[in-house]
């Protein structure tokens, strides 16, 4: 009789009494010898149980249940609107944030017209590695954004989205919108090109029009009466602090609220 | 007297923490709502009462509650989100890189380009600043405007979002698609379409320059062709509509057939 302690699952019993190849054999006891060490089965285990899980037949939606897609299926590219526009939000942030290290707002003049911040665009574009292609992504994502949202707008109008219980998440959406717009504009003032300032003289114009308050809202947002450096530092303040915040906490809001009273489907 | 009692010669139960548990004394949620006043109690009331009605209503229902309540998003939807996403930003990249935006001539105060434009998105805003020929003016202030064309110009975007914003309070039911409410359908497409004409006015002079038009058409155009897409919208609903409600009903209620 041994003094060794018998093994319960005496593996070695087990792997005599299979008739394996070498292979089969040396597979198995490195499989048994790391298991014993690495408890690997358990891995397993959380493998199967994912696999399962993930293969659970759902619910289903309301498109499934009531059997219309042969009505619907070609309106599903539209529901995919609001994604697209927070995706294209997300590359812009990240190409922004990239772009951020190359770019100062900047009127100082460096030779003839331009300006420090002109000249940064320029060095982007013509002498940083890429720098061309990431301020094309940042622009593009941009637009595209702006283009996703006003049709994702369209689309919540077309199909009836924004009634009861949703009101508040479409003034929601308005105010998204119009940040988005703000959002553009502020972006299109930064290379201080041509285009820029006179977008923003139009800005300025429009802003002091505004009856009793147009002033103070003119020198809150544009610095001055004037386009300058001030103008240039509160839209670069605008673009790359404030909004970034305010709006990704709206659009998390919006999302939420989506989350919370489920997708409208037409009825 | 020792540290094992209180004052009134009871047992200290605390654990000497001074940490007093809730005995009776400590007042319910109903005792704290019966003891509130004013708008708390309205709170408190009110939480009550449409609790109850929840709780009533899933009574009397026989919708047999599912546990997910909306769409699932994960993870039977993921792979086809994630194919579509990465889609997506393909494009996005193609796209930049296939037609990368380039850079107008620096900032010159001294210089007014030819034409000024915003970015296309605030086209619609611009050409809303441009409306000064329908600018009243008021016979009673001698023939004076009442308020200058640039206060009228932001008065007109602040109208025009001030209406989308109230849409849902001025739409109400439960009619989802087009052809179930042919007048709002319609003014969503002459919406559209103004947001192209109006789009179209602060270029007038390039218009009038490439097309036999002169301004005043133009100017005609941007409110005339939203009104004709308004009723052609309309009229292709409301002829639709019949048979497409009977379709809809023949549906609806071959689902759930009247008791």
């Amino acid at each position: 009789m041994s003094i060794e302690r018998k093994d319960e699952f005496d593996r070695d019993e087990w792997l005599a009494e299979r008739d394996l190849s070498p292979v089969e054999e040396v597979y198995l006891i490195s499989l048994m010898w790391l298991d014993k060490r690495l408890r690997i089965v358990d891995y397993l285990e959380l493998l199967e149980d994912m696999y399962y899980k993930t293969n659970l037949q759902m619910p289903k939606s309301h498109t499934e249940q009531y059997n219309l897609d042969n009505k619907f299926w070609y309106w599903y590219p539209l529901y995919a609107l609001g994604s697209f526009s927070t995706i294209a939000y997300v590359v812009a942030a990240i190409t922004g944030a990239l772009l951020g290290f190359y770019y100062a707002p900047s009127t100082a003049s460096t030779e003839g017209m331009r300006t420090v911040a002109y000249s940064n665009v320029l060095f982007i574009m013509g002498d940083l590695n890429f720098g061309f292609f990431l301020r094309s992504l940042h622009r593009w994502s941009a637009q595209v954004m702006t283009a996703a949202v006003f049709l994702h707008m369209l689309r919540v109008y077309f199909t009836g989205a924004y009634k009861e219980p949703r009101e508040l998440n479409w003034i929601l959406g308005i105010v998204l919108i119009s940040l988005t717009m703000v959002f553009g504009y502020t972006g299109y003032l930064l290379p201080w090109s041509q285009l820029s300032f006179w977008a923003g003289q139009i800005g300025v114009e429009m802003a002091l029009s505004i009856p009793l308050v147009g002033e103070w809202v003119a020198q809150l947002i544009f610095g001055g009466f004037t386009l300058g450096e001030a103008t240039l530092q509160r839209m670069y303040i605008l673009h790359v602090f404030i909004l970034p915040f305010v709006v990704t906490a709206l659009i998390a809001v919006h999302i939420g609220i989506v989350w919370m009273q489920g997708i409208a489907e037409p009825h | 007297m020792t540290d094992d009692t209180t004052t009134d010669g009871e047992p200290r139960t605390d654990g000497g923490t001074g940490i007093v548990p809730q005995d009776d004394q400590a007042p319910t949620w109903t005792e704290r709502k019966a003891r509130t006043q004013g708008l708390a109690r309205l709170t408190y009331e009110y939480f009550e009462r449409s609790r109850r009605e929840d709780e009533d209503l899933r009574h009397e229902s026989d919708y047999v509650e599912r546990d997910v309540l909306a769409f699932p998003t994960w993870p039977h939807e993921m792979i086809r989100n994630l194919a579509i996403t990465s889609f997506f930003i393909g494009a996005m990249f193609f796209i930049s890189a296939a037609i990368p935006p380039h850079i107008p001539s620096p900032a010159n105060p001294d210089a007014t380009p030819a034409v000024i434009l915003p970015d296309w998105y605030l086209y619609w805003s611009f050409g809303l600043l441009h409306l000064d020929p329908i600018n009243p003016e008021l016979a009673l202030l001698g023939g004076e405007k009442l308020m200058s064309d640039r206060v009228y110009g932001v008065l007109a975007n602040l109208v025009v979002v001030g209406f989308i914003a109230i849409v849902p309070f001025l739409n109400k039911g439960s009619a989802r698609r087009p052809v179930e409410e042919p007048f709002w359908a319609a003014l969503g497409v002459g919406g559209i379409v103004f947001a192209f004409t109006i789009s179209v006015l602060p270029v007038q002079n390039l218009v009038a320059e490439t097309f036999p038009m002169t301004v005043p058409e133009l100017f005609t155009l941007t409110f005339i062709l939203p009104v004709v897409a308004f009723f052609l919208t309309y009229s292709v609903l409301k002829t639709m509509r019949e048979g497409y409600m009977f379709e809809l009903n023949r549906r609806y209620y071959r689902l759930r057939p009247p008791k």
